[in-house]
Parts: structure tokens; sequence; C-alpha cells
């Protein structure tokens, strides 16, 4: 039987579903069999992030309707052949969505994989409630940033007090993730660090991503950031997902990780 | 010269707003644990004078002050 992780943010751009890709992709690099789901119903991105745009035919709330079957709605990924994906439907809105039919299909995808991954859409409306309903554990996503920690809080919030699993008398994992660190400007004061971001949530850490240019240029070719190894985001999102896979990965202080002054020099004469 | 001394690092400033946003966020919906025991409390104390006929305590949020207010209504 699978995991279920929700991908959770509240505030929207905040880098989410590059996090959904990137840990769902990562999680296949470790050896475990997983699928990501697009839940943003309506405004799907997640195949474009994957670069799989073109090969989505059919979509989530076909099989939910059971106008297909799963296997046929889902997308094997060309970079890593234990990495699947479900597509969010684009002409639909996110009412469509009922927790019967959602429940039916997080328990089929369960029986096929060890993970399964939901990216949540933004906001804490119907559709984000239905993406943490049936969830085991949620990954936050969030900016060092205050409207993001606030907004995350909110979500957190309503995931403490919707979903099944504490309904049930149980509790679900949370696990944050603070992305889009500018190492120079919290060693300045300038950004609250990741200290303060886990005492103002109440939250276990389970990865710091450093800002990166790197991933936009990513996101264009639809090239998920994990796959380039040399990059900073890269390397953080696999330090994530093996944690996630049940590796021991030492935390990496990325807050204090600044280009020291000898790659300043050689950027002078680039 | 000497203002970056004076100024408080904007994060330090980011960190206390967002505590009192975020308390104040979850107050809304959570009540103080100790409310009922308060009730009881006020209610013994008033009920030696008095006859008490309801005890009612409302917490009210307004920007940063956040205040308790207790309305008691007495027996004719």
């Amino acid at each position: 039987m699978g995991i279920v992780i929700a991908v959770i943010s509240g505030k929207g751009g905040v880098g989410k579903t590059t996090a959904a890709a990137n840990i769902g992709l990562g999680i296949a690099m470790n050896g475990k069999k997983c699928v990501v789901v697009d839940f943003d119903i309506g405004q799907r991105n997640l195949d474009m992030i994957l670069g799989l745009e073109n090969r989505v035919v059919y979509d989530i709330v076909q099989v939910m309707d059971k106008e297909v079957n799963i296997k046929q709605a889902l997308i094997k990924s060309k970079s890593h052949d234990k990495f699947y994906f479900l597509a969010a439907s684009q002409t639909k809105d996110k009412t469509v969505l009922n927790s019967k039919k959602v429940k039916e299909l997080v328990d089929s995808l369960k029986e096929e994989f060890d993970f399964v991954i939901l990216d949540s859409p933004a906001g804490i409306e119907s559709g984000y409630e239905h993406t943490i309903e049936f969830a085991d554990a949620a990954v936050v996503v969030v900016n060092p940033e205050v409207s993001s920690i606030r907004d995350a809080d909110r979500a957190i919030g309503i995931l403490d007090s919707k979903s099944q699993k504490v309904k049930d008398g149980g509790e679900v994992e949370k696990y944050l993730i603070i992305n889009r660190i500018e190492p120079n400007m919290v060693k300045r004061g300038e950004m609250l660090n990741s200290k303060d971001i886990l005492d103002i949530l109440n939250i276990n850490l389970l990865g710091k991503v450093p800002e990166d240019k790197a991933v936009i240029d990513a996101s264009n070719q639809g090239k998920p950031i994990i796959l380039d190894k040399s990059s900073k985001a890269g390397q953080a999102y696999f330090r994530i997902a093996s944690r996630i896979s049940g590796n021991s990965i030492e935390m990496v202080d990325v807050e204090s990780e600044t280009d020291g002054i000898f790659k300043k020099l050689t950027g002078i004469f680039k | 010269m000497f203002g970056f001394l004076k100024k408080k690092k904007s994060a330090k400033i980011a960190k206390d707003r967002l505590t009192i946003a975020i308390m104040s966020d979850r107050g809304q919906n959570v009540d103080y644990p100790f409310l009922e025991d308060l009730k009881k409390d006020i209610l013994a104390v008033v009920k030696k004078y008095t006859e008490v006929k309801n005890i009612t305590i409302r917490k009210e949020v307004e920007l940063e002050l956040e205040a308790l207010s207790i309305e008691i209504e007495l027996e004719k």
C-alpha cells in the first residue's frame, strides 16, 4: 500500500508545482514507484514542468467519471521508468471533484504505487480540501516571506481539521520545504531564516532550497531541475526526495552557503 | 553614518509581525482553553452576592488588541 502525500502551500507562486514534479521524479530516482497527480483542475501546469504536455490524452476527471480507466490516463515519464504522471482537466473547474470520486482514485493509485504525490491548487477552497482529504502526509512549501508563511499557516489549520486521517482520530504528518532562500539576504538579516519560520509554523523541516535561476531555465525546457545535477536547487530537491524515500540525508545549511570571494572574483572576468 | 546601528533588521520585523498575525488568525477559530474554568470561577464569586442567570464570555480581536468581554445576566 503506497503513501499519499499532498503538496500544499496556501499561497500560489511559491514553487508548489515545481516541488511536486521534482519530489516525484526524485523518489523514482531513489528506486520507488511514484506517481504525481495534478489536482489543480482548470489550471494545469504540472504537465509543462515535466515536459509531458504533448502526451496528455486523458485526464483525472475522465478517470474519476469512469470514462476511461486509470491505465489509459497514466503517462510514463521520459526521464525515469518508475515515474508516472496523471494530468488535471483543463476544461472543467474544481467543482467537479467530490469526496467519493477522489477517494476511489487515491485508493486505486495507492495499490499501484509506492508513493502518490498530489499537487494541490493554491488557495484554501474546495479543490484544496479534496487534495488533502485522503492524504497520509503533507509537504508544505513556503518562501521566506510574510504572505507565504501566513497563508501556509491557514492551509495547515485546514489540513488539521478537515483531513480524513484527523477525523478518524489520527494525525497528518507535515513537513516544510523552504523554497527560494537567498543566503546573502538571510546573512544580512533581510530575510527570515529557517529557524524563525519553523518556530512560527511549528512544523518539521524537510529541506531548504536556495533561489536558483536554473529553475526557470529547467521549466522553459520541461526538464525538472533535479535532472541538472550541478544546480543547487536540483541538488536540494534530490536530498528532499531521498529523505521522503526513507534515506537519512544530512541537512545542508543552504543559508550560510554564500558565493565566496573567489567565485565573485572569477565572476568579474566572465 | 551610524544609521545601520539603529535600524532594526527587517527579518526581525517580519518575524514579530508574523507571530502576531498568525496568533490572531489562529485565535479567531480557537477559544482559550481556560474559558470554561474561568466561567465556573466567576459564577462562584458572583453567586456569593446575587443570583446569576447566565454568563457569556466572548473573545474579541481587533488589530493588536485582544479582549475578553464578560456578560453577567442577573436574576430579577
